[in-house]
Formats: structure tokens, sequence, C-alpha cells
């Protein structure tokens, strides 16, 4: 392997604190949800990284799974957040503040 | 392949198939739907008692059935028909979700039955979040639109960021080990616990737990789901869905993280955060779910007490307080739910004159509140004594101190619900309830259970202990 673990694990580190800025400072549901689909993006670079490094194939097999989650997660997420924004007519999570 | 020793979860995937058929090919019948779905449900125990001997391994130990596990799915069928058995009148579903709302159910138990069963990252991973995702649509669900799509978004929304979470976790785990298997990290991990990444990968695993268990860090949805969410599925996820949790913590804690002093030190800090933050916002509430909802934060504080003592006595006593929060949540949401039979949400002041408009209830409510609280002699007590107990034996006296001091806060809302219902007058005169016969002998049934197993604890630890022997074949 010409990349070192080290490196691949970096990156994936990297891409995790921008999901997990993004989904955090961010002030609209989509690109929250974006921000969770980057932070699960760089766990299966991890994973494929940490597949190689072992010569292994359950890292691969983890990133099939992770991607029919993200899709399930992108499906349930995108209705429930439509469906608020037909009511509400915004994307603004600070308009979502009933309970308390 | 032995496939009899998954034999719950096929009769659970079976029932789940048959409300999804229901839905796609026949008109919904509150009714009809209700009873088809208790007689699954009371089959279904029956069905997990039956394989409670049953060991063994299918998907090459991706799914693991032994004595813990099937204790715990004997835990989660029970919740599920008790929940069932309140679902009677659902004023917050819509009679077109009916169906879907028994599939979601039986889908959501099914996870956490293979959940408490896994043996693998990837089978932990994927069963973790089928029951995540029943559980959001759940919450959403409720026919007060803006309260549950303002509950559904939150917990979504903190839920997939939990999963991401975790699934990083994950991934440096098995970077750092070159394992999936529980089993195998049993072995390899506690010679490179003391490495940062692997420290690192076991609490951001765990943090996916931990969302599911609602403790500190990741305690924020608990709240708004409880409150936005219809009684009965708030119910749900106060019983069945902290079972299937404990289970898995315990697990993966009693497998990967032993004599690592970093890692214990991390779980004690998020109990005693749990449990002070669970106790004192509690106090400020008005709302009946949503005090739950912090008691319940600060009842997770408790449990990972037994959970990071990490030696058999702390075991068995996290397994019987699971056993406990089922038997006292329940009890309490059966009052919930029988005292709202619009579905609507309750304050605390909506409680007054209870002991006059339903005497049966207003006991069942005390009973199971100073189960809560721990005093004896209640199913409460017993659970608090036995983790607390299993904390000493390890010299966290601090830790213990803490806790009783968060005991002792807990009591002063427990008996300010307490007092509403037995000593506050409603300001207009309120019809007596009549609960139905199922609902009464209910309520008497589970207050006996809670004070007869303050009582008699001995049967039900021995069960305790001889699941938490399995934790300890894990070494």
């Amino acid at each position: 392997m010409i990349v070192p673990l080290s490196h691949a694990l970096i990156l994936a580190a990297i891409l995790f604190g921008l999901g997990v800025f993004c989904a955090v400072a961010r002030r609209n549901l989509i690109m929250i949800v974006l921000g969770i689909e980057i932070m699960l993006n760089s766990a299966s670079i991890a994973f494929v990284a940490a597949a190689l490094r072992w010569q292994n194939l359950e890292g691969q097999t983890f990133v099939l799974f992770i991607l029919a989650v993200a899709a399930t997660e992108v499906s349930v997420g995108l209705a429930i957040i439509v469906y608020a924004f037909k009511r509400t007519g915004s994307f603004d999570p600070g308009n979502y503040s009933m309970l308390k | 392949m032995n496939w009899m020793i998954a034999a719950p979860e096929i009769f659970y995937f079976a029932a789940a198939l048959w409300f999804l058929m229901l839905s796609f090919f026949s008109k919904p019948d509150a009714r009809r739907e209700h009873l088809s779905s208790l007689l699954l449900a009371s089959l279904g125990v029956l069905v997990c008692l039956a394989s409670v001997g049953s060991q063994g391994y299918i998907f090459i130990q991706a799914f693991t059935a032994d004595i813990f596990s099937q204790v715990f799915k004997v835990l989660l069928s029970l919740g599920l028909f008790l929940i069932i058995a309140l679902c009677g009148n659902l004023p917050d579903v819509g009679e077109r979700r009916i169906q879907d709302f028994y599939f979601l159910l039986f889908t959501c138990t099914l996870a956490m039955m293979l959940l408490v069963s896994a043996g693998h990252l990837l089978s932990i991973f994927v069963s973790l979040e089928v029951s995540s995702y029943s559980l959001y649509i759940l919450v959403s669900l409720r026919k007060n639109q803006d309260f549950g799509l303002e509950a559904g978004i939150k917990y979504f929304l903190v839920g997939t960021f939990a999963s991401g979470v975790m699934l990083f976790g994950m991934a440096l785990l098995y970077s750092s080990s070159g394992t999936t298997y529980l089993g195998d990290m049993a072995r390899v991990l506690p010679g490179m616990i003391d490495q940062p990444v692997v420290v690192i990968g076991l609490v951001l695993t765990l943090g996916g737990f931990f969302f599911k268990l609602a403790v500190f860090p990741f305690h924020f949805w608990a709240p708004d789901a409880y409150q936005g969410a219809s009684n009965q599925v708030a119910a749900y996820i106060a019983t069945v869905s902290k079972v299937a949790a404990v289970a898995v913590i315990a697990r993966v804690v009693a497998y990967a993280g032993q004599e690592s002093t970093y890692f214990v030190h991390v779980l004690v800090i998020l109990s005693v955060a749990s449990m002070t933050v669970g106790n004192l916002a509690a106090i400020a509430q008005k709302d009946l779910k949503r005090l739950l909802a912090f008691s319940t934060i600060a009842h997770s504080g408790y449990i990972l007490i037994g959970i990071l003592a990490l030696n058999p006595t702390g075991w068995s006593g996290t397994i019987f307080y699971a056993l406990a929060l089922l038997a006292m949540k329940f009890t309490a949401f059966l009052v919930v739910v029988e005292l709202a039979p619009e579905g609507q949400n309750l304050q605390i002041n909506d409680l007054a004159g209870l002991h006059r408009r339903s005497p049966l209830l207003a006991l069942a409510l005390m009973v199971s509140l100073f189960s809560l609280a721990g005093i004896p002699p209640t199913i409460g007590f017993t659970g608090k004594f036995l983790v607390f107990v299993a904390a000493i034996e390890r010299g966290y006296i601090a830790l213990v101190i803490i806790a009783m001091i968060n005991v002792v806060i807990s009591l002063y809302y427990y008996l300010l619900v307490i007092r509403a219902a037995y000593l506050l007058e409603p300001s207009i005169e309120l019809p007596a309830l009549k609960p139905s016969m199922p609902i009464k002998l209910l309520a008497g049934i589970s207050t006996g259970v809670i004070v007869a197993a303050g009582f008699f604890p001995y049967p039900l630890i021995r069960v305790a202990q001889a699941a938490a022997q399995v934790l300890l074949v894990g070494r």
C-alpha cells in the first residue's frame, strides 16, 4: 500500500470534523442532513483504508451497508423536512421551538 | 445452521410482515388491528419464554444467542405486549395510519432483539439503525402535527448525528484492531486499550448507544421526543428502547473495555453528568411526560454506575435495573395514558384530585414514582442498591455519594407529582375516571410486581446473575 493508513485516517478525521461543523453550525435543515451525510462518508473512507491495511473484506462490506443506511437517512429525513417546509415555509430549525 | 435459535426474531419478522401486508391490502379497523396485535404480542412473549434456553451462533457469529440475550428478549417482548395493551384507544394516531403504527412497533422490537443478540459491529450497526428509523417515524406519526413534526425533526437530527459518531468510532476500532467481531475484540483490545485511538474509538462507538439510552451529551432529544410523541410511543421509548440500549452497552463495555482507567474515567464523568443534569432539569418541568423524560436521563446515569463497575455484581445489578425500569416506567405511563383519553399532553397540575377520581390509578402512580425515587420496599430501591454495592466493591465511594445526593434531589420532584395527585384540589370538579377492566388489572398487577419484587427480589436477582455470567465468559 502506497498511502499509509495514518494518512487516510487523518483525511477521514478532517472530513468528520467538517461534517460535525456543518451539522452543528448551519441554520438550515437540509445542510444539517448534508453534514451528517459527510460524517457517514468519512467513516466509509476510514473503513476502506483499514480494510486495505488488514487485507480483509469486512471494511468494504461495512461501506456497502453504510451506503444503504445513508440512502434510508436521506429518504426518511427529506420526507420529514419537505413536509415541515410545506407546513411552515422555512428550513430554519429555529422555527421549531414549541416544545419546552 | 440452526435457525431455531432465532425463533423470536423469525416470529416478530412474520408479525411485522403481517401488518405490512394488511396495510397494503385491507381497510384499517382500529379494533381488529388492536386485538390481532395483542394476540401476536402475547404469542411473541410465549415464543421468547420457550427459547430462553437456546444457545448458539448463526451468520458466522454475527448473531449470537446466549442466556444474556434471551433474557433480554423476554423483557423486550413483555414490554411490547404491555405497550400494545395500552393502545386500545389510540386517539393520537389517525385511523388510516393504524396498521403502519403496529408494523413499525413490531419492526422496532424485532430490530432490538437482533441488537441484543448482535456479536459483530455490522449487525449492531444495522439493527440499531432499523430500530431508530422505526422510532423516528413513530414519533412523527402524531396526529397533532405541530408537536409530532417538531419532535420527529429533533429526534431524527440528533439520532442520525449520533449514528454518524458511532460509525466513525467503529471505523477507528476496526482500523486499529483489524477485527469486527466482539468476541475477537475482547481478546485483542485489552492489550492495546491505552492507545488513544482505541479509547477515542470506543468512546465514539458508545456515543451511538448512549443516544439510545439518553446519556448526558446525547440526551437533548429525549424531552422533546417524549413530549411531542403520542403517549403510547413515549411509553415505548421509555421502556422497551431503554432495555435494549442497556443490553448492548453492557455487552460492548464488558467485551471491549476492560481494565482501562481512562475509559472508566470517561464513563464516570458521563454518569455523574447525566444524573445531575437529568435531576436538576426535571425540577423545573411542568409537563408530566417531559418530567419523566428527564427522570429517564437521570436513571441512565445510575445504570452507567453498574456498567462501569465492570464486575459480575455490577452486570447483574444492571440487568436487574433494566427490568425495574421496565416495570416502573410502564406503570407511570399507564397512568398518563389513562388520564389523557384524548391523547393530550398532561401538565402536573392536571393530576389534581386524582385520588378521588380513581384511587387505583393514584396508587399506581404513587408506587411507581416512589420506586423511581428508590424508596424501599420497591423494585427501584433494590436496583439502585445492587448497582451502588457493585460500585463500592470497586472503591468508587465518591461516585456513590454523588449518586446518593442525586437520589435525594430526585425525591423532591417525584413528591411534587405525588402531592398534585393526592393533596391538590382541582379548580373545577372533574368526573370520576372509569378505567376498563383490563387496564385496572394491568395497573394492579404492575403495582403488585413493583412492591413484591421489592420484598422478594431473589428469584429475579438469580436470573440476572445467570445472564451476567455470559459477560464474564467474554473476558
